[in-house]
């Protein structure tokens, strides 16, 4: 047993051991020794990751865990880059929850309108006993290396956070209706996988992926494999239009628990989108890859769209993860349209950069949403418009947010800055050679990056500078108070990710290449020094320079500015009121506001609705006594697509209820002439 | 003429071309749109004067000019009259708007490239590979008239149209006998003097020219 | 050694003209509207004066209201010494990337919008949320340009860019430069926040975005924010001049005499092009606050089709 076996394995035994530790240990220490021994698995997992990019090949077959097929596990340098993903994300996360669980019973508010934050759900035996059991799912699911093992850690995965995400159903209406939408979701999901790696199954004759890789399966059952695996994967990782379960579960599951779904599981959908469409399917025709794209694309423009008019900071952040997911699908879709027309360099490039964002995603989710967690557990409050004035109050949270929020917004010195721009350097550096599609839909892919990225900007100007700075904009608010020490610090540790892959990824992109290069055959990206090169253009970067270059800047501006400044102490000063004395924050500005006129640009695409009320007053119908404004933007993806669907799938369960009675003969007959009938068209058939 | 003067000499043309046509979506000054036209009718002179200076073509030259002083000058004239006539110089609500027509003009451009590659193809040559602006035009053109409602923007619309087809005539066949062109440019002429008699009627006895209000007319 | 002074020659030449650059176009404006004007020398006088005076830190106003003048002007500082103004040579080459050059930019915008938000006044909120917004729908524009840009020189390396413009000069005349000449001028004029898009001049609540976000800013910061300003614009006239009339810019090799030319030819190219701007601007009014997302459409339609015309006009 090498050291990838020993730590994968390590790490699967202590999940387990987390799991019984929560069902057995009292209450008042059960959080933290779950967190504690949970967060040990995810360091185990994240060594055994690392550890599985650089040699890989590790294998086991054990035949008697599962009847038939029995469980094959292997580690490859792809799925070496999703466990040390999901390793990393469960150490800050498992840290984290430790402290974001603990004293539920003492705070002893777990009110209905208190927004649910601590209450004595998350401390519960099954709440503390999911996490390590999701953690360990999310471990097995790329180190599945056949169908069956796939399938099983899918489910096994769909299920433990599904009772997550049902945590606080208790506590707020709202996590039911989130849970049955992101049941119903991930099922769907579900048998979309099934049914695509079935047929699989039965075109190549073999189970495991050894034998699915060499089969010899005509185009046609190919292409529908990986369409409807397609489907299935992307509804977990949130692509859309299949995306309506995430803005709602990630805001109503545990903080800690949503960074978990939002920077580890949604991975999993693009672990399977590459498993299945490179490396199982080898690859495939072009337009495999440009309807990956353009799903991209269209999840890029949609989610940031919709997260920059979003106010609950949480839907918010589930709609970043959205176009974040888009943009890695627009890379995975460009290396596959690549490779598929032979340049591999470029197929590297699109590929390396699709990763990396993947990594950079996870790192700075995993702040954005623990930081949010913090927020709401201290004012009770995702509410951007009721936030507000927490730099003080919370200076960690705040000023670990701001790091996220950078990441976030793809701007130098941050880490998605990085890896979106070896995602532009793939897509301008494949010239007109790629093409009729590649020329009409790169352009447009540019585009879109570009103007997700503006967005994105704005959105997390707004929900840092809305949320954190200013004034607190209410009482909650103003009570708020910095979160105990083992939430900064799982904060902390993800915050020190975000640098790391910020300043040096120079030191952390060569590690993406077994796993690039395995896939693609090339990697396309050479690092001098600390420069990224991209071997089939003349382009270069250095985050590294670029962040010292500018720290030296900000350091030659003070310099100059004491230098030439009046030697004189800073003065407070009265803010400018118009002379009508102090502001009260209700004249602040709020998310909003803030986010209105871009709500008025895109209003064909996200179709606001507005409800002005006025009531006059009883003298005259010209007196306005009082007017009330309702504003909202709804998901129209949701309203367009599936409230039809749901009206009628409630309107087919309304007359099948008349089938049943009742009556306990009447169904059993159902069965007996089921049953019959097939046995009849079997006869017949045979 | 050398060859790379002539290819970036008739790509500027047909830059011009391209960017007074799209610009006509952009402003709601039906003055300016006149203007933007005029300005189009030029370029479009350039380009077959750019061709005929290349293949040394005096009958195309000639041809040029006509082209040049009818779609510059005569044209813009003739719709400068009827607005000056009328009082609506703006094109205040377009059915779709602006915003959104420049980037369906964006769209159809990426369009107009796709399905004139074939064509390009068939015989690449530096005017060949000018089809897909041309061509551009037309659709933009094409959508002018469903978009927009004065009856002034639906001519222009019309217009760019025509010029759209005569560009892709020169570009393809490089050289269409004298007699068509003439033809052709008759033909038009004819159908604006006609719609000009007819929106001063309209006007005259309606009093706007607004086409959704025109169509109270049918009811 | 020469890209080194190079360096140092575009960073100061930017930093201490910037103010002229902008004392200059004031005095056009004034000259074109029939005053006498302040002089060139008035903008220096004002961040003198400014200098002087006493730092206020408004109530309620934390670190981020602080930090936003310095990272602001550290930005500008940055790009400065990468844009080829004067040498193609820079010594940070792996900054010198035009979507790094344009993300740098937008930090600063970035953090002078959250030092309105800061504020929590009902102008800063304002400002900061039209900064944002136009900072938003510029992106693509400048990003699709650059694609344009980028596929003749096949990098988008400012150094490679404005080599491949000045080896082949008759492409600086091609519709697809042309085209993406008009689509970056536009967005620069948005981004550094001149008529039609912003005006420097107003403080009038309904039209002011860069003036709502800084009216708490008094005294040196307040100097730090209108030096930076200046730089900003000033830089982006200089990427405008470098990439679409490359000549003059001393390339690796170039002696002492080369820089000092090069130096002259950019001090002549930016000031004609503010002049410009300058005089367009006494002709133009202020565009309404949603006009703005029709005139960034027009140039994101321009960058488009410089891509497309990239594609079929080669």
């Amino acid at each position: 047993m090498n050291l990838v076996a020993v730590c994968f394995v390590a790490a699967l035994c202590a999940c387990a051991l987390a799991a019984l530790a929560a069902l057995l240990v009292p209450a008042r220490r059960r959080p933290a020794v779950t967190g504690v021994i949970t967060a040990v698995a995810g360091a185990l997992a994240a060594v055994a990751g690392v550890a599985a990019i650089g040699d890989g090949g590790w294998q086991v077959w054990l035949p008697d865990l599962l009847p038939l097929a029995g469980v094959r596990l292997a580690l490859d340098s792809l799925a070496g880059v999703f466990v040390a993903v999901t390793g990393a994300v469960t150490v800050c996360a498992a840290l984290y929850g430790a402290g974001y669980t603990a004293g539920g019973r003492d705070r002893g508010q777990g009110g209905d309108d208190a927004g649910g934050h601590g209450g004595h759900a998350l401390d519960g035996r099954i709440t503390q006993a999911m996490v390590p059991l999701f953690v360990g799912s999310l471990l097995l699911v790329p180190a599945a290396d056949s169908v069956s093992t796939l399938l099983l850690a899918w489910e096994l995965m769909a299920i433990t956070s599904l009772l997550l995400v049902m945590a606080e159903h208790r506590q707020r209406e709202a996590v039911r209706e989130a849970a049955v939408w992101y049941a119903v979701m991930t099922h769907l999901g579900f048998v979309a996988i099934l049914c695509g790696l079935l047929a699989f199954v039965a075109a190549a004759g073999g189970d495991s992926f050894e034998q699915l890789r060499v089969a010899a399966v005509d185009p046609g059952t190919r292409s529908a494999v990986f369409l409807a695996t397609f489907a299935g994967f992307a509804a977990k990782a949130g692509i859309v239009p299949l995306h309506v379960w995430l803005p709602r579960a990630h805001p109503e599951a545990p903080s800690h628990v949503s960074a978990l779904m939002s920077a580890a599981m949604v991975n999993m959908g693009v672990y399977g989108i590459l498993r299945v469409g490179f490396d199982l399917l080898g690859g495939g025709p072009a337009w495999w890859w440009l309807v990956v794209l353009t799903a991209g694309v269209l999840s890029a423009l949609y989610g940031i769209l919709q997260a920059v008019v979003a106010t609950d900071l949480k839907r918010l952040l589930g709609y970043s993860t959205t176009e974040n997911i888009g943009l890695v699908l627009i890379g995975t879709g460009a290396a596959g349209f690549f490779a598929a027309g032979g340049s591999g360099a470029l197929a590297g490039l699109a590929l390396a950069a699709a990763l990396l964002h993947m990594v950079n995603h996870s790192a700075f989710k995993t702040v954005l949403f623990l930081a949010a967690g913090s927020v709401l557990r201290a004012t009770g409050s995702r509410d951007l418009d009721a936030l507000g004035g927490l730099r003080e109050r919370m200076p960690y949270t705040a000023g670990l947010f701001a790091v996220g929020a950078l990441c976030a917004s793809a701007l130098p010195p941050g880490n998605a800055f990085v890896s979106e721009w070896l995602l532009l350097q793939s897509l301008i550096q494949s010239g007109s050679g790629a093409g009729l599609a590649g020329a009409v839909l790169m352009p447009a892919a540019v585009a879109g990056i570009a103007l997700s990225a503006g967005l994105a900007v704005a959105t997390f100007v707004k929900a840092f500078g809305v949320g954190f700075l200013a004034r607190p904009r209410s009482a909650d608010a103003e009570r708020a108070v910095e979160s105990p020490r083992s939430m900064v610090g799982g904060m902390g540790l993800a915050a020190g990710c975000c640098v790391a892959l910020a300043l040096a990824p120079a030191l952390i992109l060569p590690a993406l290449a077994p796993a690039v290069v395995a896939l693609t055959g090339d990697f396309g990206v050479s690092v001098q020094d600390v420069t990224l090169r991209v071997d089939a253009g003349l382009s270069t970067v250095s985050p590294t320079l670029i962040a010292v270059s500018l720290l030296v800047a900000v350091v030659a501006v003070l310099g100059l500015a004491r230098a030439a400044m009046a030697r004189r102490a800073r003065r407070a000063a009265r803010l400018w009121d118009c002379g009508l004395g102090p502001m009260s924050p209700r004249m602040e500005y709020t998310a909003t506001s803030f986010a209105e006129p871009l709500q008025r640009v895109f209003d064909d695409v996200l179709a606001p609705e507005s409800d002005v009320d006025v009531t006059p007053a009883r003298e005259s119908a010209y007196l306005v006594e009082r007017v009330s404004f309702q504003t909202r933007v709804p998901d129209r993806i949701e309203r367009r697509l599936y409230d039809p669907l749901v009206a009628a799938a409630a309107a087919a369960g309304g007359v099948a209820r008349r089938l049943a009675n009742g009556s306990v003969h009447r169904y059993l007959a159902y069965g007996f002439c089921a049953l019959t009938g097939a046995l009849v068209v079997l006869a017949v058939i045979w | 003429m050398p060859d790379l003067t002539y290819t970036e000499l008739l790509y500027l043309a047909c830059g011009a071309f391209l960017l007074t046509g799209v610009m006509v979506l952009w402003r709601r000054d039906l003055r300016a749109v006149i203007r933007l036209f005029a300005l189009q009718g030029l370029a479009l002179a350039a380009v077959i004067g750019v061709l005929a200076a290349h293949q040394g073509d005096l009958e195309l030259a000639l041809v040029g000019i006509g082209v040049g002083a009818l779609r510059a000058g005569l044209l813009p004239y003739l719709m400068a009259r009827a607005l000056a006539a009328g009082g609506e110089d703006r094109e205040t609500r377009p059915l779709v708007n602006v915003s959104a027509s420049l980037v369906v003009a964006a769209a159809l451009a990426m369009l107009a490239y796709a399905i004139s590659r074939p064509l390009t193809e068939l015989a690449p040559s530096p005017a060949t590979r000018a089809v897909p602006v041309a061509l551009t035009v037309l659709l933009v053109g094409f959508f002018v008239l469903v978009t927009r409602r004065r009856a002034l923007s639906q001519v222009v619309g019309f217009l760019l149209m025509d010029n759209a087809i005569t560009a892709t005539a020169f570009l393809t066949t490089s050289g269409v006998p004298l007699v068509v062109e003439l033809g052709v440019s008759l033909d038009v002429l004819l159908a604006i003097l006609v719609l000009y008699v007819l929106t001063n009627r309209i006007r005259a006895s309606f009093g706007g020219t607004d086409l959704d209000e025109l169509r109270e007319l049918h009811d | 050694m020469t890209g080194v002074a190079g360096v140092v020659l575009q960073v100061l030449l930017v930093a201490v003209g910037s103010p002229l650059l902008v004392g200059v176009m004031r005095q056009v404006r004034a000259r074109l509207e029939g005053r006498a004007g302040a002089g060139l020398w008035q903008p220096w006088r004002d961040l003198r004066k400014l200098m002087r005076k006493q730092a206020i830190t408004p109530a309620g106003t934390g670190w981020v209201f602080r930090a936003a003048p310095m990272v602001l002007a550290g930005t500008a500082l940055v790009v400065a010494a990468v844009v080829p103004l004067v040498t193609t040579e820079s010594p940070l080459d792996g900054v010198a990337d035009l979507f790094a050059v344009t993300a740098l930019l937008a930090l600063g915008s970035v953090a002078l919008a959250l030092a309105g938000l800061d504020t929590g006044t009902a102008f800063g909120g304002m400002g900061a949320s039209r900064e944002v917004t136009v900072l938003a729908l510029v992106e693509p524009t400048i990003l699709v340009s650059v694609f344009a840009l980028s596929i003749p020189a096949g990098s988008t390396n400012l150094g490679e860019l404005v080599a491949a413009a000045e080896a082949n000069w008759l492409s600086l005349l091609s519709p697809v430069t042309l085209l993406a000449a008009v689509a970056l001028a536009i967005v620069s004029i948005a981004e550094s926040g001149r008529i039609p898009v912003d005006n420097p001049a107003t403080h009038l609540e309904l039209t002011m975005i860069h003036e709502a976000m800084i009216l708490e800013y008094a005294g040196p910061d307040l100097a730090l924010i209108e030096w930076a300003s200046a730089m900003r614009l000033t830089l982006l006239l200089g990427l405008l001049a470098g990439l679409f009339a490359p000549w003059g810019i001393a390339t690796a090799g170039a002696g002492a005499l080369g820089l000092l030319v090069a130096a002259i030819v950019v001090v002549v190219k930016v000031t004609v092009l503010g002049v410009a701007l300058a005089a367009g601007e006494v002709f133009m009014a202020k565009l309404r606050l949603f006009r703005i997302p029709e005139l960034l459409a027009g140039s994101f339609l321009m960058a488009l089709l410089a891509v497309a015309a990239s594609y079929f006009l080669v």
